[in-house]
Parts: C-alpha cells; sequence; structure tokens
C-alpha cells in the first residue's frame, strides 16, 4: 500500500515525469544518429560483400562490451553527463540496425532488383525506389529493437552522470532497506517498462504508416 | 532502315575464374519485327547471351549493333529504357500498384501524368486486364498468368522497338501458358516488335519463332532457321535429337487454326430465343446439336434434340460450350482443347470471345494427312537431288 501512496504523491509524479522526458532524450537521440549511420553501413555492407562480415562482426562485438564498461570508457573523453551514455547507446543501437540493414536488402527479390536495371533504372534510384522501400519492414524491425534495447540500458546511464528513470532506480537502489527506497525502485523501474511499452505501440503505428500496403503481412 | 534490328558480332562472355567461356565468339543478325528463340539445353548459354544485349551482363569481347547503332559501351541505362524485358520470374515491383509498375519506364523518361495514365491504361487492356479493376490493385492480389501480363505490359510501355524475353511463360501452368502464348503471338500481328525469346522447350520455339536458333554449348549455333527448316531439314545430329521425334505432331505446333478451313455455317441460336423456335430450327435442319451465342455472342451452350424433353429455361438446357481456342492458336492447341472438353469439337473464337466457327477431329485429320503427303513429297524431291539429307 505504501507503493500506492508514493504513486499518489504529486511530487513523486513530477520527478518520474521530468525523468521520463529525460529518458525518452537519452534515448531517441542516440537512435536517430544510429539510424543514419546504420542504415548508411547497412547500404555499404550491402553493396560491397566483402565489407559485409566485417562491419556486423564489429557492430555485434560492441554488444559483448559489458555496458558499465563501455558507459565509463567514454567518461574520460567528454566528461561526466549525458555525453558519454549517449555515445554508448549510439554504439549499442548500431547492431540491430545495421544487421537488419543488410539482410532487408538481401531479402528484396533478385527479380525484382534485375528487373528494375534492365528497364534502366540506375543505381541510386534503385536503392531509393525499389530496394530501400521493400526492405523497410525488416529494417524498421530492427531499429525498433534497437530503440527498445536502448531504453532499457539507458537506465544506467544515471553511473556516468547522466539523467532519466535510472536517477529515481538509484535513488532507491542505494537506500535499500530505509524506508521509501524500494518504492523508488519499483517506481522507476515500472516507468521504464511502461515508457518501453509506449514506444513499441507507437512502432506499431510506424509501421502501418510506412510500411507500403502491397507488403504489409 | 535496314532490315536486320539487332547484330551480334563474335559476342563473348567468360565469366571471372571459368576456363571455358559461357558465349563463345556468337555472331547473329536478328531481322527487324520477327520472334528469334534461342533454344537449346539447360547451361548452354542462352540467358547469358540474350541479356548481353542489354548488358545485363556485360560482354567480354565482341559487339552489339542495335538498329545500326554501335551500343556495346553506350550509357547502360539510356540503353535499357529502348528495350524492353521479361523475365520467367516476372519481377514485378510487389510495394507499388500494378498502375506504377507498368508506369515505371514512361516515368524514368519524365512523360507527363496525362500521357502515362492514358498509356497505362491502353496497354492493361491490350493484355487483357480491365484497367479499372487492376489499376490499383497491388502485385500479391494477382494470379501468376495477370502477372505474367502485367510483366509484358510494363515491357510495352514506352513502346521499345525490341523486347527481350526470358523463358517468360516458363513459370506458369500449362493450360495457362498455352492461352498467354496465343495472346502474345496476337499481340505481335499488331506489334511487330523485334523480339529475342529464350526457352528451353522445343515446342514453344517452334510455336513462337519465326526463326530459331538452336543453341549448343557456348551458345555456338547449330542451326539458325525458320521452325519448318528445323524440322523438315535438321543440318545436324545435334538438331535432330534436339527435335525429337514425332514430327507430324510437331508440325501439328506449327499449323495454326486461322490457316486450315473451319466451318462457320454451324447452326447458331441466341440464348434469348424463344425454346419452340429453337426446337423447332434443329428439327428442320441436318444438324445434331445446336450452339446457343449470348448477346455478344459469345459461345454459351450446346443444346440436342432430347435437351427439349426437359422442362428447363433455355440458359439451363443442354451442356455448357467449352473448348474455346482463338484462330492463331495451333492445331495441337485445338486438339488438347478437344480432348479436354470430351466433345470432339473445338469452337473458334475471336479476341473478344465471339463465335467465329467450329473446328472439329475431322479438319485436323485432314491436315495431317496433307502434311504427311507433303512430307513424302519433300522426302522424295530431297533423294533425287541430295541423297545424304535424305536419310538425315
Ligand atoms: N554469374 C555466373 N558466374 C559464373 N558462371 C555462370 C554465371 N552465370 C551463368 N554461368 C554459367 O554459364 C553457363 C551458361 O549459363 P546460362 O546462360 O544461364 O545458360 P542457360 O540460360 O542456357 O541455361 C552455365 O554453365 C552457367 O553455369
Ligand atoms: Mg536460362
Amino acid at each position: 500500500m505504501a507503493f500506492l501512496e508514493y504513486l499518489a504523491d504529486p511530487s513523486t509524479q513530477r520527478s518520474l515525469l521530468e525523468q521520463s522526458g529525460e529518458h525518452l532524450f537519452l534515448t531517441l537521440v542516440p537512435v536517430a544518429i544510429a539510424i543514419v549511420l546504420g542504415v548508411g553501413l547497412g547500404i555499404w555492407a550491402h553493396r560491397v560483400p566483402a565489407l559485409s562480415r566485417t562491419i556486423v562482426g564489429a557492430t555485434s562485438t560492441v554488444l559483448t562490451i559489458p555496458s558499465l564498461a563501455l558507459f565509463a570508457i567514454f567518461v574520460p573523453l567528454v566528461g561526466i553527463g549525458n555525453t558519454a551514455p549517449m555515445i554508448a547507446l549510439t554504439l549499442y543501437a548500431l547492431l540491430p540496425i545495421v544487421r537488419n540493414t543488410v539482410s532487408g536488402l538481401y531479402s528484396v527479390d533478385n527479380a525484382v532488383v534485375e528487373s528494375a536495371k534492365g528497364m534502366g533504372m540506375g543505381a541510386t534510384k534503385r536503392l531509393v525506389k525499389i530496394e530501400l522501400p521493400n526492405a523497410w519492414p525488416v529494417m524498421l524491425a530492427g531499429i525498433r529493437v534497437a530503440t527498445l534495447l536502448t531504453i532499457g540500458i539507458a537506465a544506467i546511464a544515471v553511473l556516468a552522470g547522466g539523467d532519466g528513470l535510472g536517477t529515481e532506480i538509484f535513488r532507491g537502489l542505494r537506500r535499500i532497506g530505509s524506508a521509501g527506497a524500494f518504492e523508488s525502485l519499483l517506481g522507476g523501474t515500472l516507468a521504464v517498462v511502461v515508457l518501453a511499452l509506449l514506444i513499441d505501440l507507437a512502432y506499431l503505428a510506424i509501421g502501418r504508416l510506412t510500411i507500403p500496403r502491397g507488403i504489409r503481412e | 532502315m535496314s532490315d536486320i534490328m539487332i547484330e551480334l558480332k563474335e559476342l563473348t562472355k567468360r565469366y571471372p575464374g571459368t576456363e571455358t567461356p559461357a558465349v563463345d565468339r556468337l555472331t547473329m543478325e536478328i531481322p527487324r519485327g520477327e520472334i528469334v528463340v534461342f533454344v537449346g539445353p539447360s547451361g548452354c548459354g542462352k540467358t547469358t547471351s540474350l541479356k548481353m544485349i542489354n548488358r545485363i551482363i556485360e560482354p567480354t569481347s565482341g559487339q552489339i549493333i542495335l538498329d545500326g547503332e554501335d551500343v556495346t559501351d553506350v550509357n547502360p541505362d539510356q540503353l535499357r529504357r529502348r528495350i524492353g524485358y521479361v523475365i520467367q520470374q516476372i519481377g514485378l515491383f510487389p510495394h507499388v500498384t500494378i498502375e506504377d509498375n507498368v508506369a515505371t519506364v514512361p516515368n524514368l523518361l519524365g512523360w507527363d501524368r496525362d500521357r502515362t495514365k492514358a498509356r497505362v491504361d491502353e496497354l492493361l487492356d491490350v493484355v487483357g486486364l480491365d484497367p479499372d479493376v487492376y489499376r490499383n490493385r497491388y502485385p500479391k492480389e494477382l494470379s501468376g498468368g495477370q502477372r505474367q501480363r502485367v510483366g509484358v505490359a510494363r515491357a510495352l510501355a514506352a513502346d521499345p522497338p525490341v523486347l527481350l524475353m526470358d523463358e517468360p511463360f516458363g513459370a506458369i501452368d500449362p493450360i495457362t501458358r498455352t492461352r498467354l502464348q496465343n495472346e502474345f503471338l496476337r499481340l505481335q500481328q499488331e506489334l511487330k516488335k523485334t523480339i529475342c525469346f529464350v526457352t528451353h522447350d522445343i515446342d514453344e520455339a517452334i510455336k513462337m519463332g519465326d526463326r530459331i536458333a538452336i543453341l549448343q554449348e557456348r551458345s555456338i549455333p547449330a542451326q539458325f532457321a525458320t521452325p519448318e527448316e528445323i524440322l523438315t531439314q535438321p543440318a545436324n545430329d545435334f538438331v535432330a535429337d534436339f527435335v525429337g521425334s514425332g514430327s507430324t505432331l510437331k508440325r501439328l505446333k506449327l499449323t495454326r487454326v486461322r490457316d486450315v478451313n473451319i466451318t462457320t455455317d454451324a447452326l447458331l441460336g441466341r440464348i434469348d430465343e424463344d425454346k419452340h423456335v429453337l426446337r423447332q430450327r434443329l428439327q428442320e435442319s441436318d444438324w445434331t446439336a445446336m450452339l446457343l451465342l449470348d448477346a455478344e455472342k459469345r459461345p454459351s451452350r450446346w443444346l440436342r434434340a432430347p435437351d427439349f424433353l426437359h422442362d428447363r429455361p433455355v440458359a439451363e438446357m443442354g451442356l455448357p460450350a467449352r473448348a474455346m481456342i482463338e484462330p492463331q492458336a495451333t492445331l495441337s492447341d485445338a486438339l488438347e482443347e478437344m480432348l479436354l472438353g470430351s466433345a470432339g469439337v473445338a469452337i473458334v473464337v475471336d479476341g473478344r470471345g465471339a463465335f467465329q466457327g467450329i473446328l472439329d477431329v475431322d479438319d485436323i485429320i485432314t491436315s495431317i494427312q496433307t502434311m504427311r503427303d507433303a512430307n513424302a513429297e519433300f522426302y522424295r524431291a530431297s533423294k533425287l537431288i541430295d541423297p545424304a539429307t535424305a536419310i538425315a
């Protein structure tokens, strides 16, 4: 019952809402950067099959680095604050996006690309008008995974001096055992989950709006 | 304007890392307005040869002359917009509508909206798809045969003088394939495009080709001649083997329904006529059956005398009319339809499905007889001239 009281408290609500906003900023900016970089790298890897393994391999290696270590690595370079976590999160978001861009492009039927070529469509036009739209459902799935992954990991940004919902979670963790600590821990965690669910819903809507009707389902 | 539309000179393709070339110094002249079929066993280099013409595959050496112009080194995208391209897997763009698919090349060429739209509608009509129904559909909402029609419409969009087709009807069920072949031949009578057509099926080659190139390994032509010549005067054992036995049956594929006498004075009725009038007309004739046509003159039902004993509306009497063929169908198609329709006759209809006449098994047997005689004549004649060819 203490948890309900905690939630009902206007100051709790205010800080959770504020931290959710920070959390969103902390994830969406890295995801946006990762989309630009990842789609670019993915297209490059698809174009030059010899590079494909190296590029996808390098981005997977990032995922094996413990997140705390990756956050810490950038602190000496950029200092305490949101910047180091955001660089780390960008790297995390990269892998699903690169991998799905490559596999999305490979999934486009060869005959479709060849017929476009056979009608005199140049390489750039082919990429923009044929290959990317058909690869898009797979690419979008990668972007969605990247976003959800980032929302989860962003909770530890606070350890590198960042903000977001990690603030509330670690406020609880540091005082575990004392009054109100558990509520903070649970409240912060639940807010992350709710944020993730809302983002997932948003992706469902984005899919509806952006996947061409002819290739839906 | 020369009679030669495409000239291949010593065209060679050596794939990286292979010893022997896939296509070895192919030299060939393709006459304007004809269908030239490349036929040969799998792996002999047909596809490679075809794709070098629009440079989807860049030749290792040799020259391609298109309508008098050396296009071996011109901008390939510009070149391809002048050449229609149809492949077996069709490759329609799944994410856009049928309209946008067909409009691909007009859009690349920068046609204005109205002109493109009018052209798309015209072409869908030409390939037998109602534009109002299909324009806004997506490829996945079409059957295999319909997709292939869209593929042909798309290739024809900017009215290219040349069409390259790689096994275009290869992935379609036999009945639909026959229909598409016939429709395409009818279309070609009007379009008079220069067409290179690849197939591995000698029967299809004989049916579609004005001229056939039978290719051996490395795309070396074993014979380049008309279907008649290939059937009656195979140049060597390879050709004779490839063409195979049953040459009379093959000849059936050479002869078209429009080339034989069909019965045009069959006993007809209209589906909206009075039952008693129809009955009287049947009784007074020396026919055993009467063909009922609908308002558009399309065959609807067969009636025989006993059918009048049952008390049914005219539209439900007798048997539905089946086995419909078009004049450009071959006698072999007609025979097949007759066997499937189990009536022993095929009804000849025009492109809109309107009645033209009736073809029965006897008509086909008569023409087989004529071919036999002609064949015998040919072999007798060649024996007198050159005993060697008579044995082959
Ligand atoms: N991209 C390629 N790389 C290497 N060899 C190829 C390639 N494409 C085709 N070949 C080879 O070239 C020969 C001719 O192939 P192809 O033109 O596809 O024959 P067809 O269409 O008559 O079946 C075959 O031996 C095939 O294995
Ligand atoms: Mg082939």
